[in-house]
């Protein structure tokens, strides 16, 4: 199994009562809440955090993107993947560099997404793995003011402009309905070929997981809304769709995102995290209005019916706000505990739903930096080593790993030098 | 909070845009013909319409995307000048250009920048607490509205949210079978129309409003929270020869919250 370190970049020190208060995306007030120097602690933890994790022996190290909240601070999450693409192949680190990713129903200039991931790839020598995500409704809809009835048009011709622009070999004219260009050339192309290979996050919806199946790329599911009671439905529906479909039963086309913090015991481990895991969801998810999920047009009508006669792919969204630790802990929204409860924890959910590809999220809300080495160490060196071989007795092939992982490239040991 | 349609009204279904797009026409009442434009949440037929429908036979067209049988037909409408092209091809379809249109909010920014477009394709035109311009001092909440959660939404459309004519206008029906479609139906109509009100309701309007020659009523509420009544006023300056009235202590839905002043007022213009 591939285990990646998954990085959010929240501001760090929001006040207690934040939830009650406030809203964490789109209308958050700056200047009433932020301290510039913890503002900029924040943000070299987080990367300090990253690179750390890449150190220690993670197969790669995972960025997302989101505007205007006070959770992520990560308007264009290729900055950050830079430094890290950078700096892994200065040090030999064979990582995989994961955006997860710049929005294409957001952006208004998906070229510039292509250029970006191109200058990734290269840069890295071959390990970037390209997220195309839609983009969450606030973020595309009211943060980047696109109407939500066209942002899945959007998505599909800005994806279908990057990988045109990514495997012409001549120069060429784009007459979309949302981009035009008279003449598309980018430098650099990405290293890998014919491209990076693409993970999809999503929600789990029917429609999504179709496409993603009949495009054989992999599905990336997150875990904020609980898991254990969305987990089945959503996995199940993956894996039942897949057989339809004529796809084969292969572990790697599953990516899921998962929240841990391990202590030596599940005493410390609660101990040590439980107030600062129920302050990350509820300032964080929780705290973004439930309507800025799915703003009107965002989500076909047959959908938001669907969603309203049964609501389960939701699972503990609505209540996150005053979301407990013992209720984040029991809907595994978050798997907290000793290093046997983790491993076990974890072993388990993996084998039950075939996930091949584990985004373990070890920092969240106002975990200070030194909480968050702590966990990122031991779980490193204590839970990692267990993960790794879960399946190898079924011998599949990785198909969407980068193909720079174990091949050095000559612009590597260059940079190396 | 259904869009209900008239009893005996019969659909007509228009093809417009080079037999590209239908277009579904609710027709009722009788008398001379008028046309009648809904608002961002989709055609919803209540007693104002019926009272009108006494005096004229309306047609009421659909916003494409909003009626049940093609949800996706929105997607073949790519701009708001489009959209104007293809109703003014509708009117000429249903062979009632030179007759009045009484618009309400979205519809109303339609209405008025087709009189625009197309000055003489109506003989009057009513507008009903109509969207379609920008004061930054005074910035509409249509999209506020929109975002807001469903709890919110009486205090935006009523002055007052509490009275028995607001909860009547968003009492949803005893079986719950019926409830997910209902609701549905109303968020992708909002999606429909947010696509040419989205994010910034002003399609430019305004600069066109001096092409505008027909005799204009404007109704406001003066407790209208998505287009503060200020707008009247701003119409009513850009559009020559205009009237404005403004009903105290309503909200914008002036056809509903005070019904018998508005049709009153609606009546005596359109008879005059």
């Amino acid at each position: 199994m591939k285990v990646l370190y998954s990085g959010q970049a929240p501001y760090r020190y929001l006040p207690e009562d934040f939830a009650q208060r406030y809203d964490s995306v789109v209308t958050t007030p700056y200047l009433d809440l932020v301290e510039p120097a913890n503002m900029q602690e924040s943000l070299h933890s987080y990367v300090e955090e990253l690179l750390l994790a890449a150190r220690s022996g993670f197969d790669g190290v995972m960025v997302t993107e989101h505007s205007q909240t006070s959770y992520d601070l990560s308007p264009n999450p290729n900055l950050v993947a830079a430094i890290l693409a950078h700096t892994t192949a200065v040090e030999g680190i064979d990582a995989a560099i994961t955006v997860l990713g710049r929005s294409l129903g957001k952006s208004r200039e998906p070229l510039r997404i292509a250029e970006e991931y191109a200058v990734l790839d290269t840069l890295s020598g071959g390990r970037l793995i390209a997220g195309l995500p839609v983009g969450l409704s606030y973020d595309a809809n009211q943060n980047g003011g696109i109407p939500p009835i066209e942002t899945r048009a959007r998505y599909r011709e800005g994806r279908a402009l990057l990988e045109k622009a990514w495997s012409a070999t001549e120069p060429f004219a784009w007459n979309g309905k949302y981009s035009r260009y008279p003449i598309v050339n980018i430098w650099p192309r990405p290293m890998q070929q014919p491209h990076p290979p693409f993970w999809i996050p999503g929600s789990g919806s029917p429609g999504t997981l179709a496409e993603i199946l009949g495009h054989d790329e992999v599905f990336t599911y997150l875990s904020h809304f609980g898991p254990k009671l969305t987990g089945p439905r959503i996995f199940n529906r993956f894996w039942d769709m897949a057989e339809e479909m004529g796809r084969d039963r292969n572990p790697y086309r599953l990516a899921f995102m998962q929240v841990v913090c391990v202590g030596e015991t599940d005493a410390e481990a609660e101990h040590l995290y439980g107030e600062h895991l129920q302050r990350h969801f509820r300032n964080s998810f929780g705290s973004v209005p439930m309507s800025g999920f799915s703003l009107p047009g965002y989500t076909d009508i047959r959908g938001v019916e669907a969603i309203l006669r049964d609501h389960g792919d939701m699972g503990i969204a609505g209540r996150l706000r005053e979301i407990t630790f013992r209720e984040l802990a029991d809907t595994r929204a978050a798997i907290v505990g000793g290093l046997e409860t983790v491993r076990e924890q974890i072993i388990e959910f993996v084998k039950e739903f075939r996930i091949g590809n584990l985004l373990v999220m070890l920092h969240g809300g106002s975990m200070p930096h030194e909480l968050a080495r702590y966990n990122i160490g031991l779980f490193a060196t204590e839970v990692l080593p267990h993960l790794r071989g879960i399946w190898d007795d079924e011998g599949w092939e990785h198909r969407w790993w980068p193909t720079g992982i174990g091949a050095r490239t000559p612009a590597g040991s260059a940079a190396a030098v | 909070m259904h869009a209900e349609v008239a009893e005996g009204a019969r659909e007509e279904v228009v093809s417009v845009w080079n037999d590209e797009l239908e277009i579904h026409v609710q027709v009722a009442g009788s008398g001379p013909p008028l046309l009648f434009l809904h608002s961002a949440g989709g055609l919803r037929w209540g007693e104002f319409l019926d009272r009108l429908g006494e005096h004229y036979t309306i047609h009421a067209p659909q916003l494409p995307g909003t009626h049940p049988s093609d949800p996706h037909a929105i997607h073949k409408v790519d701009t708001f000048a489009d959209l104007l092209l293809m109703y003014e091809e509708l009117v000429r379809a249903l062979g009632i250009a030179g007759a009045p249109v009484v618009a309400e909010s979205f519809g109303g920014m339609i209405a008025v920048d087709l009189a625009a477009h197309f000055p003489a394709l109506f003989s009057k035109l009513v507008l009903l607490a109509p969207a379609g311009l920008w004061l930054d001092d005074h910035p509409p909440t249509v999209f506020e509205l929109t975002a807001a959660a469903p709890e919110e939404v009486p205090g935006y459309l009523f002055a007052n949210p509490d009275s028995d004519i607001a909860k009547a206008f968003f009492a949803l029906p005893d079986d719950p079978e019926l409830i997910p479609g209902i609701v549905a139906a109303l968020v992708w109509a909002q999606g429909c129309s947010g696509k040419f009100l989205w994010p910034i309701p002003d399609q430019g309007t305004a600069k066109r409003l001096h092409r505008v020659t027909a005799p204009t009523l404007i109704i406001f509420g003066s407790e209208d929270r998505v287009m503060p009544a200020i707008y009247g006023e701003e119409y009513a300056r850009r559009i020559a020869g205009s009237r404005l009235e403004v009903i105290e202590g309503c909200g914008h839905i002036p056809q509903v919250e005070e019904l018998d002043r508005t049709f009153e007022l609606v009546m005596s213009f359109l008879e005059a």
